[in-house]
């Protein structure tokens, strides 16, 4: 069995999770806030051009501006940023997401070139155009942000509900899963909402414009916040077709996960109820301060989402096929029998600091299974969660992984290597002694394997009746 | 190896090779745009400034300077959506490869996004500085972009010769936590690009004058124009050469026997034939004083058979050092999956749209010399600004 092996790198205190849920929640911001943006400039150029709100035509011009300088840099940069922090994070889950879904990708670039180019034309010439040309290329431009975020959406709702492509291996029935849809129009309500809240604090920069003009923009571009009833009903049918066991996570299973889902819903809740104030209350203006707050709500919002969105994927990364520490399901009994350290071919970073081989191994089983969720003493450390446990409690609850929490994965190695793991706790618990002699409480290699054997390869989740063919 | 590029490979690798070195250089024309652009640009304003002593030389380098700084961020964007492509390719082709080095050169490699947008924004800023009140600011701002954009190229460089490498290399490479990797090829070979870049640049406005996006007012200015232009050009091209030959020089015996193989030498001798035409081109259209198409489609011509002749070459090498039969499995596995066609109909569809928005741009605004002229006469310059300001200041003391 051919396992690709990666030099995998440490990020210090950081959980990698962090590392990639940061730039991700900010490049998902800025993406949404591209997307709703081209929506918001189509309705006030129209608004414009059929004299409702004549002034808004200046206000386009304006936004337009702001929408292509942060969009357009950060918001572009960040998204190849992605794929290099995906590479950084999990080679492996990003390469089988190019491999299956390279063609949709590309069609997501075709869009995304499309936008830049449309963009460009209007940011360059738009006030020089005439009206017909100035709304179509931003009608052209929203629909080409918009035809990114629906190509993009299928990819990445795919890890979490891959729904039938197990078992036909159909791209389209990877893309259209089963969360496709209420993911794909959550994203576009949050699009608009942000669009519509960075309209509020721009407008309070615009020295153009007088308080009686900009009380009219803001009510339009407030109505962008309208769609935003759908979403209870939408976060409904999301969790409708999530797997039942992230559903339950979110919903209490796990602390954390409810809490971040808990953050995006009353911030959510929030803004809805500040816009129904604002669009009932005739006069009623978002100063400076308010809009920003709004906005940072927003943000708040997105990241709550996106943390749940990455959380519930547990203990994968593609559901079905690849786990969180890039080991497919096919490859845990496989490991069982080999072992994990003999197909690794990267060494032990700093080796003469271990002051036994056994620890040295426990190390690079660390780095192998649990450096990609777990640090040593940093954020969701080892030493903090398990460094208490006594010698028959950690050889057990590393060996039956799945059951200790069902998040995570089973574990792929051999009996020996569970024991060395666990010496390696062990010692970095007792703050790295340079002399350190083997547990005597330890359990015998014999139980251990028994344990492993009992709890068997299968993940701790349960999982449809299919077939689950390993991914090309 | 025995066969022309891409042929000799299985299908679906051949297929993928092809369309990796044809989107790779298609993200070389904006690239070498970006590169030659920033470097320009910098030596414009730090010309600028001497020509005070000289008082008032350098009005050509206004007007190039002003015209690429104006474009450099739409070049910059359309050199990073552009360069998605082939890095959605190379992906396919050697994933363990290229995922290996990204991973080895770890926080130098991630430091290429935030120096990019560092890089990009300097750009914007640029665009907005007065030279007047702060003179040193055009020169900082110009030495820091092309600081930016020299960083993000030389990382390029340096992850793809390590991704070149063999596993012994990278565990070295991985256990001493070196974020460098030094190699000599390294050096010649960014300078191969950077020099190359300058003739590429200079092809690109010269169509920019010819559409008016570059505004040479007299007859005296565009044969200074183009004067200026064939000497970037020529010297760019000849720096590339020399550069070229050192490169080649730092490469294994076996390796330059490439160059002559049926596998690369053709295109070797593509490439070749594309330098030749370019000079010849300059060298013939530098009396013309004006941009003929007579003169820009064989400049054209031979600027893309550089670059594409390049690319396979360059693919070649990488060939010769990576057992790419190994990989013909996982690229017949990729080649079976569904979404070509969609693909196909949707770059149809956005090339399309595109093409419209372009026209219908030029159309609605009047004509590119008019639309965008008026743009470029809002614009604050800088080398320009520099230069003029401080030579009417000169004019006035006397």
């Amino acid at each position: 069995m051919d396992i690709p092996m990666f030099p995998v790198n440490d990020f210090g205190p950081a959980m990698k999770g962090m590392i990639i849920g940061g730039l991700g929640i900010l490049h998902v911001f800025l993406a949404q806030f591209a997307i709703g943006g081209g929506m918001m400039m189509c309705y006030f150029e129209w608004l414009s051009q059929t004299g409702r709100v004549p002034f808004a035509r200046q206000f386009v011009d304006g936004y337009f501006k702001l929408l292509v300088l942060v969009s357009f840099v950060v918001g572009a940069v960040t998204g190849v940023g992605m794929w290099f922090t995906s590479i950084q994070i999990s080679p492996r889950t990003i390469g089988t997401m190019v491999q299956e879904f390279h063609w949709l990708w590309a069609v997501e670039w075709t869009f995304f070139t499309l936008e830049v180019v449309s963009g460009y034309c209007f940011y360059r010439c738009g006030p020089q155009l005439p009206d017909t040309i100035r709304l179509r290329l931003l009608a052209i431009y929203s629909t080409a942000a918009w035809g990114s975020l629906f190509w993009i959406n299928g990819i990445l709702s795919w890890q979490l509900t891959p729904g039938s492509y197990f078992a036909t291996h159909s791209v389209w029935d990877g893309f259209f899963n089963p969360s496709f849809w209420p993911s794909l129009i959550f994203r576009t309500i949050s699009s608009m909402t942000i669009a519509a809240l960075v309209a509020c604090v721009v407008l309070n920069f615009v020295t153009r414009f007088d308080r009686e003009q900009r009380v009219v923009l803001q009510h339009r571009a407030v109505r962008f916040l309208i769609p935003m009833v759908a979403m209870p009903a939408l976060a409904v049918w999301y969790f409708l077709v999530l797997p039942v066991d992230s559903r339950e996570w979110v919903l209490g299973g796990s602390v954390v996960m409810s809490m971040f889902f808990a953050l995006g819903a009353a911030c959510s809740l929030l803004i809805g109820a500040y816009a129904v104030a604002v669009m009932f209350t005739q006069g009623l203006y978002l100063n400076g301060a308010t809009a920003a707050l709004l906005a940072s709500l927003a943000f708040l919002a997105t990241a709550g989402g996106e943390f749940v969105r990455e959380g519930v994927r547990k203990p994968y990364t593609i559901r079905q096929y690849l786990y969180s520490n890039s080991i497919t399901q096919d490859e845990v009994a496989y490991l069982r029998e080999v072992g994990c350290l003999n197909i690794d071919p990267w060494p032990v970073e700093d080796p003469d600091t271990y002051p036994t081989d056994d620890l040295r191994r426990g190390a690079h089983v660390f780095r192998i299974q649990c450096s990609i969720c777990h640090t040593i003493d940093g954020a969701n450390g080892l030493v903090h969660l398990a460094g208490k446990w006594t010698p028959m409690q950690l050889r057990l609850n590393i060996a039956q992984l799945q059951r200790t929490k069902p998040f995570m994965p089973p574990f792929a190695g051999t009996a020996e290597e569970v024991d060395w793991l666990s010496e390696w706790i062990a010692w970095q618990s007792a703050g790295r002694p340079s002399d350190w002699d083997r547990n005597p409480n330890a359990p015998t290699l014999a139980q251990v394997d028994e344990w492993l054997d009992e709890v068997g390869t299968t993940p701790g989740i349960e999982l449809p009746e299919q077939p689950q063919e390993a991914g090309r | 190896m025995n066969t022309l590029f891409p042929g000799g490979f299985p299908l679906p690798t051949a297929f993928y090779l092809t369309l990796y070195v044809l989107t790779l250089a298609l993200h070389v024309v904006f690239m070498n745009y970006v590169l030659a652009g920033s470097a320009y640009v910098m030596c414009s304003v730090w010309r600028a400034r001497r020509s005070l002593i000289r008082e008032g030389a350098a009005v050509n380098d206004d007007q190039l300077a002003r015209t690429i700084t104006d474009w450099l961020p739409l070049m910059l964007s359309l050199a990073i959506t552009a360069g998605i492509a082939p890095l959605l390719f190379i992906q396919i082709l050697y994933r363990v490869r290229f995922y290996t080095a990204n991973l080895l050169l770890f926080h130098r490699w991630m430091a290429i996004l935030p120096v990019l947008i560092a890089g990009f924004y300097l750009l914007y800023l640029l665009k907005k500085v007065r030279t007047s009140e702060r003179p040193w600011l055009p020169r900082l701002t110009t030495m820091a972009i092309l600081g930016c954009f020299g960083f993000v190229g030389w990382s390029w460089t340096e992850n793809h010769l390590l991704s070149l490498e063999s596993q012994a290399v990278w565990t070295r490479q991985y256990v001493r936590h070196s974020l460098f990797f030094n190699s000599p090829e390294l050096w010649p070979r960014l300078l191969t690009w950077l020099c190359g870049s300058f003739a590429h640049m200079a092809i690109i406005l010269m169509w920019q004058w010819r559409w008016g996006t570059l505004p040479v007012d007299s007859d005296i200015t565009a044969m200074q124009t183009m004067r200026r232009l064939s000497t970037i050009a020529l010297g760019g091209l000849t720096c590339a050469v020399g550069t070229g030959l050192w490169y080649v020089s730092t490469l294994p015996t076996l390796e330059r026997g490439l160059l002559m193989s049926p596998l690369a030498g053709p295109w070797f001798a593509v490439a070749c034939t594309g330098v030749a035409v370019q000079v010849l081109g300059w060298v013939i259209g530098r009396r013309a004083g004006r941009p003929k198409l007579s003169t820009l489609i064989p400049l054209t011509t031979g600027g893309l058979l550089t670059i594409v002749g390049v690319a396979v070459v360059r693919e070649s090498l990488r060939l010769s050092r990576v057992d790419i039969s190994t990989l013909y499995e996982a690229h017949a596995s990729a080649y079976t999956i569904d979404g070509f066609a969609a693909f196909v109909a949707f770059a149809v569809l956005s090339g399309l749209l595109v093409a419209w928005c372009l026209k219908a741009t030029v159309r609605g605004a009047g004509s590119w010399s008019g639309a965008l002229r008026s743009q470029f006469g809002l614009k604050v310059p800088i080398a320009s600004q520099h230069v003029s300001r401080y030579c009417e200041r000169r004019t006035l003391m006397r």
